[in-house]
């Protein structure tokens, strides 16, 4: 069967009554998620994950894919109307989505940036679409060692591309893999790290640390930077959308380009939020009339949003096809995936195609969705950040240490949430990147087996990463990825004599 | 009282290094080396703690280096770096955190109910400057709506406290 009969098969299994509905509650309840502070992409699907153990896996992704859609486009709303980013993603769509809906023109902006989203988004299914298949078979060829040099590949990406100090985002990373080996060693079946404390022994819950770093961390934020938000009125005027829609063509070139910064990203594991500012970055450089960047371009809300939600989707594609997550979203629903008794992977192709293809199909019809609910709901989301952040806050709060006892019903992880969610306050106000260290949790263990396993295949030489031309190829690549970005921007700085800072 | 961005960058730099360190160490009393069997429990966590113990450093070398560069910029009649955080976050905060705390605390003892509804009264009424009864009934509101979707939509049970069960709730 080709790909198309696949994704037609798709279709069937996507809409059905059931489906739609969770397809519409999940791009709902992302929209909340992604106005509200403290609630984003990544904890709001760890928050909805226990929620979906009564549900079939299908079901399941479907409702979690279409929240994380929802986030996104609730993300941009709070940028171009309060100068709130909902998501790191969205920080880009800040810089000339807020200055354009001050003058007075919030329909205008909304609609580039949901009209923008969408095509992004379906840019991205389409690639995955192309890919799906050739990537499950390409996968296929891996043994453990070629898994593990994908891991090494996904952390030295991250480590490489990611717009944090690179020493910081190491941190960030080791952190979350010493993380994710405390409690039962899967291969050797000892107990590690508890250091005597009987509720470490489980382990620690990668969703419990993603509700305290995303939720409580971003709350705390909020807190400090004063507890009041200023908003651009944000009626919709129907006639003014589509006089927009009627303008999209005119910035083919920013399409394009984003998209293609946005699939790249999305792919290697650079995520969403890094190819959001590079392509508002390359679409600064590359425009040569009009008023300034920062005062209203269009350009600078097409250009973040296409690549943000290209990005976004194409998350999706090495997450299902090798097991490898590109963003902390697409992590964390890798999570879910595992809980649920599902092995992501390339066998994951070939013996749930239900799965697979139904979330594929899914994917065009819930961006679908979600670009005409969010324009139809935009005024009474951000209707909800005019509730005071006394009366909101505490609830967000609430619902974030309900979430995380939920996970296992275990009172330890409150505690983890508190810590957690200083931590996360403290790395983001310094700057160190939060997704490798879920990342590095939630691939933890599988790289750490992947390690082990390809250790006893060569008795301990490290050259069995290197042994043939595909394993090889992937480390290097990986090489590549960990020290080109800074070899050039060294080197760009070195050429233009400017004294290095 | 206000903290120094290079006081938190130190800090921080300390404390994951000492999470480096708690990672060797535990990692050494499962043993890091070979066995006929492959690398022993600890190996992986072990070499993982030491990479973490090395850019920890980095980190804290990075922000000397940072700092002295500052305060030349600053001799030299530049503008001093924004503080991490000055009095009024810091009390903000501060405010903040002991709140999340009590409500930790009231939520392990006396159930996740009682916790979030002391919490959203005490939050609009002390803060929000709402009338008592208006902050009582947002926080009883909002109990009731986890209590429908988790425990009767959902089938969740909550955590209970010593309360729960003399209103006949399970």
């Amino acid at each position: 069967m080709g790909n198309f009969d696949l994704l037609m098969h798709g279709f069937g299994v996507a809409i059905t009554p059931m489906h739609l509905m969770l397809m519409v509650g999940g791009v709902l309840m992302g929209l909340i998620v992604g106005v509200l502070p403290g609630l984003g992409a990544p904890n709001g699907v760890s928050l909805l994950i226990p929620l979906t153990f009564a549900l079939d896996p299908t079901s399941a992704i479907i409702l979690l894919s279409s929240m994380y859609w929802g986030a996104l486009f609730g993300g941009s709303t709070t940028s171009i109307l309060f100068n709130i980013p909902g998501e790191p993603s969205s920080v880009a769509t800040t810089f000339d989505g807020y200055p354009m809906a001050r003058a007075g023109q919030s329909t205008r902006a909304l609609t580039l940036a949901f009209m923008s989203a969408g095509f992004g988004a379906l840019l991205g299914v389409i690639v995955i679409t192309l890919l799906a298949g050739w990537a499950s078979n390409f996968a296929l060829r891996f043994g453990a060692p070629e898994y593990f040099a994908v891991y090494f590949l996904a952390f030295a990406a991250f480590v490489g591309m990611g717009s944090a100090a690179p020493m910081k985002t190491l941190v960030s990373l080791a952190a979350g893999l010493l993380l994710a080996s405390v409690g039962m060693d899967s291969v050797t079946g000892s107990i590690r790290l508890t250091f005597g404390f009987e509720d470490l022994l489980g382990g620690i819950s990668f969703l419990v640390v993603v509700i305290g770093l995303f939720g409580i961390g971003e709350l705390l934020s909020t807190v400090q930077e004063g507890l009041r938000f200023r908003g651009v009125a944000s009626k919709i005027d129907l006639r003014d959308v589509f006089k927009t829609i009627a303008e999209l063509p005119r910035y083919w070139a920013t399409y394009i380009r984003s998209g293609l910064i946005g699939i790249w990203m999305g792919i290697t594991p650079g995520g969403p939020t890094a190819a959001s500012f590079m392509s508002y970055g390359i679409a600064r450089s590359s425009s040569r009339k009009g008023a300034p960047f920062g005062t209203g371009r269009p350009e600078g809300i097409v250009a973040p949003e296409t690549a943000d939600h290209s990005a976004g989707s194409c998350a999706m594609l090495p997450m299902l096809a090798l097991g490898v997550p590109s963003s902390a979203t697409a992590a964390v629903m890798m999570g879910g995936l595992m809980i649920w008794g599902l092995t992501p992977g390339p066998m994951l192709f070939a013996t749930q195609p239900d799965f697979v293809w139904g979330l594929i199909a899914s994917m065009y019809v819930s961006n679908l969705i979600g670009v005409v609910l969010v324009l139809a709901t935009v005024p009474m989301f951000a209707a909800l950040l005019r509730i005071p952040f006394t009366i909101i806050g505490p609830m967000i709060v609430a619902i974030c240490f309900v979430g995380a006892y939920t996970v296992s019903n275990a009172t330890f992880d409150l505690w983890l949430v508190l810590i957690f969610g200083l931590v996360g306050y403290l790395f983001s106000r310094l700057d160190y990147p939060l997704a490798p260290l879920v990342l590095a949790m939630v691939l933890g263990h599988k790289a750490e087996n992947a390690f082990h396993q390809s250790m006893l295949l060569s008795d301990g030489s490290l050259g069995i990463f290197f042994s043939n031309p595909l394993v090889s190829g992937i480390m290097a690549v990986g090489i590549a990825l960990l020290v080109l970005p800074k070899l050039m921007a060294f080197g760009s700085r070195f050429r233009r004599r400017v004294p290095v800072e | 009282m206000t903290v120094k961005v290079f006081h938190a960058e130190l800090g921080t730099a300390v404390a994951t290094g000492l999470l480096g360190v708690a990672g060797v160490v535990g990692a050494n009393e499962l043993g890091h080396g070979w066995t006929e069997s492959g690398p022993e429990a600890g190996y992986f966590p072990f070499y993982v703690g030491l990479i973490l113990i090395g850019a920890s450093l980095w980190n804290l070398v990075a922000a000397f280096i940072h700092h002295r560069r500052a305060q030349a910029h600053l001799a030299a009649g530049g503008e001093a770096d924004e503080p991490f955080l000055d009095g009024e976050r810091a009390r903000r905060l501060g405010i903040f955190i002991a709140a999340l705390l009590a409500f930790v605390v009231v939520t392990l003892t006396m159930g996740i109910y009682v916790g979030s509804i002391l919490y959203i009264t005490w939050s609009a009424w002390r803060q929000g400057g709402y009338r008592l009864p208006l902050a009582l009934g947002t926080g009883a509101g909002f109990a009731l709506a986890l209590y429908v979707i988790f425990e009767v939509i959902f089938k969740i049970p909550l955590l209970k406290g010593p309360i729960e069960p003399l209103l006949g709730i399970y």
